[in-house]
């Protein structure tokens, strides 16, 4: 397979990430794209105006993507933190359309400012790795880790508390659950690996413009979460590294790709509601695995 | 004082626009409770149709290239045909992407998602089908009447004064027909309480569609008329007012039909208020507006609070 697809797949896949943290506790948040964009700014900005960071070797220094990721996570984590308060107390729809508001706020505000180029936006990100392949190493990596996070957190308390939110609010809430709190601590996570993306995301694409956070991406992350499934991170890797791949694939059909696109979202829904990827799927499995299916344990489940 | 009737103008019949645009996500929002996020592309269809209508060829690009149809209509004619051709697309979407879904009691969510696939499929198919240059409908369509008008000593464009008396003649009857007719009460019905409507006789699944067309209509008449206005500016065209309209209907009130009318003119307003040397940053306003309502008063300013369902 072609690196550089594989690397926007892995990219997809860390975004639907993003977009399942807030979807998990029942929140439907559309900012990832918001702060995505936050962090491929950071990037951009630090590694073409600031010359400390460029080293001394051929290739951008690994260290200072390092940095530049701790400093966009800082950057979105804070900013989550204080926009969140606010948005999260809006439910449902409310939120959904709050947050494309604060996405498109901040897409016409760095279209409009001097420092972030405007609408042609910043040429020439230097370069960490020298091949496409290198990149998709180090996403994989990167994917890997927060996929392990996300394992933990779906298996400890604070994760298992916005299971609960989703379910029920109301009853989670009377369990002694602090569901502001846990929605929060998901808002900010997603923030987190929307703007950490966003840097590996600006060194690969080598530019950075105000189109790559708009209302569209939105559409595409949430598109991810929904066909792969909301209900484990698996899910979101999976639609978001399919769903990636997809138009290219397809790039044979030609003009024709995006209108299948669209139609897998038309119809994904209404063959597999829960997403593709859901923890019952794993329990069948799991049975299946276990022991040869015969005719009785097919007729467990419906 | 000519300036700031200039300003009014221009912000009326900006307005006017938003608010039919809105009114078509608002009639959906309240009888199913979701936004049909192919509502833009609809709106793009309805300027392509008025386009084609009044006797406008297809550019060299996509697969339609050369294309006229046989007859031209004049403006007056064509406007409503197209927006009933919108309205036939509109009827589509809800066949294929919000039915199903209704049938088998889904979240409602899922529809969000399903109407951006419906969505992306116009939108692409309209780039297919016609290339992706923008189109202007020419300059002579209205005949013989004058590009500009002298009002009180400012100087109105006429298109202008024409889209904003289409848009309040489509709003007003709107308005009578929910509140003065049966099938407009049962529509509200529907809104209410569609399990009780249905109870009561009313076909909640016809009142839906009738939604659906009517939204589709008023896309389609809107998206003639702004394409009348500026320019078909490609098959992309609607997307922005999509999200503006979103905007306009939270402002208003989510399900509310005069506060999506309401929306529509504030949000007109305030864009034409915004001074040239910051004019980059008009799209912002209309959601800069939305956050702030949401935040202060989530219901919009004439929408109902929603109640906390157990």
């Amino acid at each position: 397979m072609d690196a550089g697809l594989l690397e926007q797949m892995l990219l997809g896949a860390l975004l639907g990430l993003s977009v399942y943290l807030p979807l998990r506790c029942g929140q439907l948040s559309l900012a990832t794209p918001g702060f995505f964009a936050i962090g491929g700014t950071v990037a951009a900005l630090l590694s073409t105006r600031v010359p400390a960071l460029a080293g001394s070797g051929s290739t951008y220094p690994i260290t200072s993507v390092l940095l530049e990721m701790a400093l966009a996570a800082l950057l979105t984590g804070v900013l989550a933190l204080g926009l969140g308060r606010v948005v999260l107390q809006l439910r449902g729809i409310y939120l959904a359309i709050a947050t494309i508001a604060l996405v498109e706020i901040l897409r016409v505000v760095t279209l409009n400012l001097e420092f972030t180029g405007g609408a042609l936006g910043i040429f020439g990100i230097p370069q960490p790795f020298d091949s496409a392949a290198g990149y998709a190493a180090f996403t994989l990596a990167l994917l890997a880790l927060i996929c392990w996070l996300c394992d933990r957190l779906e298996k400890t308390r604070p994760g298992r508390a916005m299971a609960a939110i989703r379910d029920d609010e109301l009853a989670a809430a009377s369990q002694g659950i602090n569901t502001a709190d846990s929605k929060l601590l998901a808002f900010v996570l997603s923030a987190l690996v929307a703007g950490i993306t966003g840097v590996v995301a600006a060194h690969f694409l080598n530019s950075w413009n105000a189109k790559l956070g708009n209302f569209d991406a939105s559409i595409t992350t949430l598109a991810f979460v929904v066909f792969g499934g909301s209900r484990t991170w698996l899910g979101p890797v999976f639609g978001g590294l399919l769903l990636t791949a997809l138009p290219e694939l397809l790039r044979p059909v030609g003009d024709l790709r995006l209108i299948v696109f669209g139609a897998v979202i038309l119809v994904g829904p209404l063959f597999f509601p829960q997403g593709v990827i859901t923890p019952e799927l794993f329990k069948t499995l799991k049975r299946i695995m276990r022991r040869p299916p015969t005719p009785a344990a097919q007729g467990e489940r419906p | 004082m000519e300036g700031l009737l200039q300003l009014l103008f221009n912000g009326l019949s900006v307005g006017a626009v938003y608010a039919l645009f809105a009114l078509g996500y608002t009639l959906v929002f309240s009888v199913l409770g979701v936004i049909n996020f192919a509502h833009g592309a609809i709106f793009t269809l309805g300027a392509y149709f008025t386009y084609l209508l009044i006797g406008g060829a297809v550019g060299a690009n996509g697969l339609l290239a050369g294309l006229q149809l046989p007859f031209a209509l004049p403006f007056w004619l064509a406007l409503p045909v197209a927006g009933m051709a919108a309205a036939a697309v509109a009827l589509v979407v809800e066949r294929i992407a919000f039915s199903p879904l209704r049938d088998r009691g889904s979240d409602p969510l899922l529809a969000l998602i399903t109407s951006l696939g419906a969505g992306v499929i116009l939108v692409n198919l309209i780039q297919l089908l016609v290339g992706a240059e923008s189109y202007s409908i020419p300059v002579g369509t209205l005949g013989s009447l004058p590009a500009a008008l002298s009002i009180a000593g400012a100087k109105v464009r006429t298109v202008q004064v024409i889209l904003l008396a289409i848009a309040g003649l489509l709003l007003a009857a709107l308005s009578i027909w929910i509140d003065g007719s049966r099938s407009g009460k049962a529509l509200q019905a529907v809104s209410e309480d569609p399990v009780t409507a249905q109870l009561l006789g009313i076909n909640s699944g016809r009142m839906i569609q009738i939604a659906f067309g009517i939204s589709g209509f008023l896309a389609g008449v809107a998206g003639g008329l702004v394409g009348l206005s500026v320019s078909i500016a490609g098959p992309y065209f609607g997307i922005g007012y999509g999200l503006k309209g979103l905007g306009v209907l939270v402002l208003g009130g989510l399900g509310s039909v005069p506060g999506a009318v309401l929306g529509g003119l504030i949000i007109g307003l305030a864009e034409a208020c915004v001074p040239a040397e910051l004019s980059g940053y008009k799209d912002a306003v209309s959601f800069g507006f939305l956050f702030l309502v949401l935040l202060i008063r989530p219901q919009g300013l004439l929408g109902r609070p929603q109640p906390n369902k157990v």
